[in-house]
């Protein structure tokens, strides 16, 4: 326990100073303010939290991915890695302390698109819930692509096309629908199912995200048992 | 203490140790001297657990929390301070937390205890290593190479530390290919070439067995004569 909290402040004090992964925290909420406030929505049927939903499930897909897999690449590139290991780190603690971190961020960003989106009381609840079980399942891919990854090069290569494909196929579907059925085995299109329509039933989306989030935990423990983080 | 046996290992064709044997006692420094290239970090990396040999066995006889490591990589956090570096690991290790103060005092980086790691020089960050592999008073240290590339003021800083340390008991495991460095820290040396020990024990015995005790003991001297290999 006390090496998860020694690893969670650590990335904390990380992220606090580094710009590079605080831009991307701040920069889809940002994004969604200016769409919402400039750009006329393309039909009028559209809500008004249209972009922010978007961008929302952009964040819950893309970046938390992106940035999970990219924390845990740097420090096995940099050798830290291999330090906290041999100082009694089991890999598992460290990655419940950076995915801790992930989460934390994750639920701040993810209120901030509500509040935005005007969602409150029960709507707000499963918007964040939503977002936050997409996140759950992007920190399990990033982790694993992290530690397939040799270093944050390698890590970016396979984060970037896995992160636009889960983070922006959401909104191409909007406009196809080959894309909408193909693509709705994936936790991102569920996440966007769910937080553009709270009248539809949470159970089924929830269910088929928890089925992404199994079969990412399962690819994960079997990537993580075979490669490990030692080397 | 520390002990490897038979030890063989190969990088693909390349075998690096072809039969390492030695032992290191208690409370004693040790010295693992040799070329660039030698095989000293994969000796470390195997007794560290850190790499399997292809055989041969090796034990220390301490649990990793009694361990302590630097690297010929620093693996610190760039973005920390060297204090908040220090931190992670106080907490990893459970220990109080004035020492990662201590620590740094101990190398000569109180004052610079908020700086980024990031922003430190080559000799502050191996200081900052160092402190790193001393905050939890370790049984056995590990210091690979651990003055290389420093100037001689603090270089001679962290030996006097390193006799601090052996002062108070701790196990010393270090390598260089500084043969003077090793003269005056070691109380036992072992010279590596391609790929196994050709001589081993007190550095002052070993020059005098070889004659080559100049106005200081010269184990260069011992070096090139049995490897005609030189050093530098
Ligand atoms: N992971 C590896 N893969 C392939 N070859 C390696 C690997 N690690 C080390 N070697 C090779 O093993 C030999 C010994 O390397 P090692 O790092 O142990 O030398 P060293 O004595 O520590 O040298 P230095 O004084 O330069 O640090 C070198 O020829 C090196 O190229
Ligand atoms: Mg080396």
């Amino acid at each position: 326990m006390r090496s998860v909290k020694a690893i969670f402040i650590k990335q904390l004090l990380d992220i606090i100073k580094n710009r590079m992964v605080l831009i991307q925290f701040v920069i889809f909420p940002v994004v969604a303010l200016v769409f919402t406030e400039l750009v006329a929505k393309p039909s009028e049927e559209m809500a008004d939290s249209m972009f922010v939903t978007m961008f929302a499930c952009i964040y819950a897909g893309m970046t938390v991915l992106a940035t999970t897999a990219g924390i845990i690449a740097e420090d096995r590139e940099r050798r830290s890695l291999r330090f906290l290991i041999m100082a009694g780190v089991k890999p598992y603690q460290y990655l419940l302390g950076i995915g801790g971190v992930m989460l934390t961020a994750s639920l701040i960003v993810t209120v901030v698109f509500g509040l935005m989106g005007g969602f409150g009381g029960a709507d707000l609840l499963k918007f964040v819930a939503a977002l936050m079980l997409g996140a759950v399942a992007s920190v399990l891919l990033g982790a694993t692509i992290g530690i397939l990854s040799k270093n944050q090069q390698a890590a970016g290569a396979m984060a970037m096309p896995l992160g636009m494909i889960l983070g922006f196929t959401p909104m191409l579907a909007m406009f196809n629908d080959t894309v909408k059925k193909v693509f709705g085995i994936f936790y991102t299109m569920q996440v966007d199912m769910l937080v553009n329509d709270f009248a539809a039933g949470f159970l089924k989306p929830a269910l088929v995200i928890l089925a992404n989030v199994t079969v990412l935990l399962v690819m994960f423990v079997a990537v993580y048992t075979k490669k490990g983080l030692r080397s | 203490m520390i002990q490897m046996n038979n030890i063989v290992k190969r990088f693909g064709s390349q075998t690096v140790l072809t039969d390492v044997t030695f032992a290191v006692k208690e409370k004693e420094v040790f010295g693992l001297l040799g070329p660039s290239g030698a095989g000293k970090t994969t000796i470390i990396n195997i007794l560290t657990n850190q790499l399997d040999a292809d055989s041969g066995s090796s034990s220390i006889g301490v649990t990793p929390m009694e361990m302590g490591l630097m690297l010929d990589e620093d693996g610190l956090f760039p973005r920390l301070s060297c204090l908040e570096n220090l931190n992670v690991f106080a907490g990893v290790y459970g220990i109080p937390r004035r020492r990662p103060m201590e620590a740094l005092a101990s190398v000569g980086l109180e004052k610079t205890s908020k700086k980024a790691v990031s922003a430190l020089s080559k000799g502050m960050r191996q200081r900052l290593a160092l402190a790193r592999a001393i905050l939890h008073q370790p049984k056995v240290l590990f210091l690979d190479e651990p003055t290389s590339g420093l100037d001689p003021g603090t270089a001679r800083g962290i030996h006097k530390l390193i006799q601090n340390l052996s002062d108070k008991g701790a196990t010393i495991f270090l390598t260089t290919h500084n043969m003077e460095e090793a003269v005056r820290l070691c109380d036992h040396v072992a010279l590596l070439h391609n790929g196994s020990i050709v001589e081993e024990g007190d550095p002052v015995e070993i020059c005098e067995r070889h004659n080559a005790v100049k106005m200081t003991p010269d184990l260069e001297a011992v070096f090139i004569k049995l490897t005609g290999v030189d050093l530098a």
